[in-house]
């Protein structure tokens, strides 16, 4: 079996294990709306006035994101060890390939969440986007390096105590500048001013995340 | 054991060093210019503390890095002592450097790039303790807990390059570590910068001695029937 063929296959697994439950799915997206609501009515019906708006709201989408993946993508590891799975995980794939098909599958529940959530964010917080290719940029580039770190940092957190709490415990400080860059290119989408090279960085991030998880997640995986 | 004749003078050498560097510190040097009042004698001991913590945070990956390739116990044990002086270091560096911002500016705290870099690493590294307290299984905690701090290794340029670049101004003065690469300071202010910098370095290597010899004598204590 190719190395390709293994990774789709680790990825096939995940998505046919989640249709059955739609555990992680629906976790995510209730997660997502619950919170949205919650900033929603907190604003009032007016929401933000128009000379905050920019400040304010594409951080707090980055936000309501964050703590939906945080809530929902350790699942990926955390039930593997629960039900014992993770030792024929182990014995059937190449380590590097398990990853790459836990962050296609991760990266693709993101891509699903936003594409229900943004649109939602965007019509109630009445968000005038601007650029819809820098906010399509930031949200796949944004979501990709969310999958990529909680990937790697999930498979560290399942095989110790107190995995959900754990989580992100580990993740934020390691997250922190993706979701400065995610925050400020979704505000240059939206109209705002936004620095030199947002989205160089953003590329780099996410390329030096995948390239440290494909060396550092066969070290952290196996025992 | 006892103390070598060589080991005991390198000691004392040390302690002569540090107090020079504190004399140094108050009688020596110049103040710099445009600082209010004596403010900027603090440099002297938050710069050496910020560049320990440095120094500690990159022994630690080191040793991390020694460890998933070696499978030592002890480079492990190394990288933990590493950590904890590490936020040791790094907890004073930010309360000085917070105290020497309420004079100069007048608050505590304003997010200045350099104290948003200083509290994620604080957090990075608190969160490496919090991860070794919670794998009970000997090797595999120094394994996951050597694969976290290698990518603290691997973020720590987006922390202290890119982020940084990115915000559009900084208070913080950068006398040495600058975009032109001068050293832009009075050279007694300097020299005394730079002997209290090897002192505090050395202070650290001495201390991360003991705190590795006593976490190997607790690990032989537990091993032990």
């Amino acid at each position: 079996m190719s190395w390709l063929s293994e990774a789709g296959a680790v990825f096939a697994k995940d998505w046919r294990a989640e249709l059955r439950s739609r555990h992680a799915l629906h976790t995510l997206l209730l997660f997502a709306v619950t919170t949205l609501i919650t900033v929603s009515v907190a604003l009032g019906p007016l929401g933000v006035s128009s000379t905050e708006r920019l400040a304010v709201l594409p951080a707090l989408l980055w936000v309501i994101l964050l703590f939906a993946a945080a809530a929902g993508l350790p699942r990926a590891f955390v039930h593997e060890e629960e039900t014992h799975t993770a030792t024929a995980l182990r014995l059937a794939a190449t380590p590097s390939a398990v990853f790459a098909g836990k962050v296609l599958y991760s990266a693709s529940l993101l891509f699903a969440v936003e594409a229900l959530l943004v649109p939602l964010y965007v019509a109630v917080m009445q968000l005038p986007v601007a650029s819809a290719g820098d906010l399509l940029v930031a949200l796949v580039a944004g979501g990709l390096g969310l999958a990529l770190a909680s990937t790697l940092l999930a498979a560290i957190a399942a095989q110790a105590q107190g995995r959900a709490a754990l989580f992100p415990i580990l993740a934020f400080p390691i997250l922190l500048p993706l979701l400065l860059l995610s925050i400020e290119l979704t505000r240059g989408a939206v109209g705002g001013p936004v620095g030199d090279g947002v989205v160089t960085n953003l590329v780099l991030y996410d390329a030096t995340m995948a390239v440290a998880g494909l060396m550092l997640f066969p070290l952290a995986w196996n025992p | 054991m006892a103390l070598k004749p060589l080991s005991i003078a390198w000691r004392w050498a040390l302690w002569v060093w540090i107090a020079l560097a504190i004399v140094g510190a108050f009688y020596y040097a110049p103040l710099a210019q445009d600082f209010i009042g004596q403010s900027s004698r603090i440099l002297f001991f938050h710069v050496p503390m910020a560049w320990a913590s440095f120094v500690a945070f990159l022994a630690a990956g080191v040793w991390s890095v020694l460890y998933l390739w070696k499978r030592q116990p002890d480079h492990d044990r190394a990288a933990a002592a590493a950590v904890e002086l590490g936020l040791v270091f790094a907890v004073l560096a930010t309360l000085t450097g917070a105290m020497w911002a309420k004079v100069m500016w007048h608050a505590w705290w304003n997010w200045d790039p350099r104290q948003m870099s200083i509290v994620i690493a604080l957090a990075f590294y608190g969160a490496y303790l919090v991860l070794r307290g919670g794998v009970e299984d000997p090797e595999a905690r120094a394994r996951l807990c050597a694969v976290y701090a290698v990518i603290g290794l691997v973020v720590a340029p987006y922390l202290y390059f890119v982020m940084p670049r990115q915000a559009e101004f900084s208070l913080h003065p950068q006398p040495v570590v600058n975009a032109t690469a001068k050293v832009e300071m009075n050279s007694r202010m300097l020299q005394v910068l730079l002997v209290s910098s090897f002192g505090f370095t050395v202070f650290f290597f001495w201390v991360h001695g003991l705190r590795r010899r006593l976490l190997r004598l607790a690990d032989r204590r537990s091993v032990a029937p």
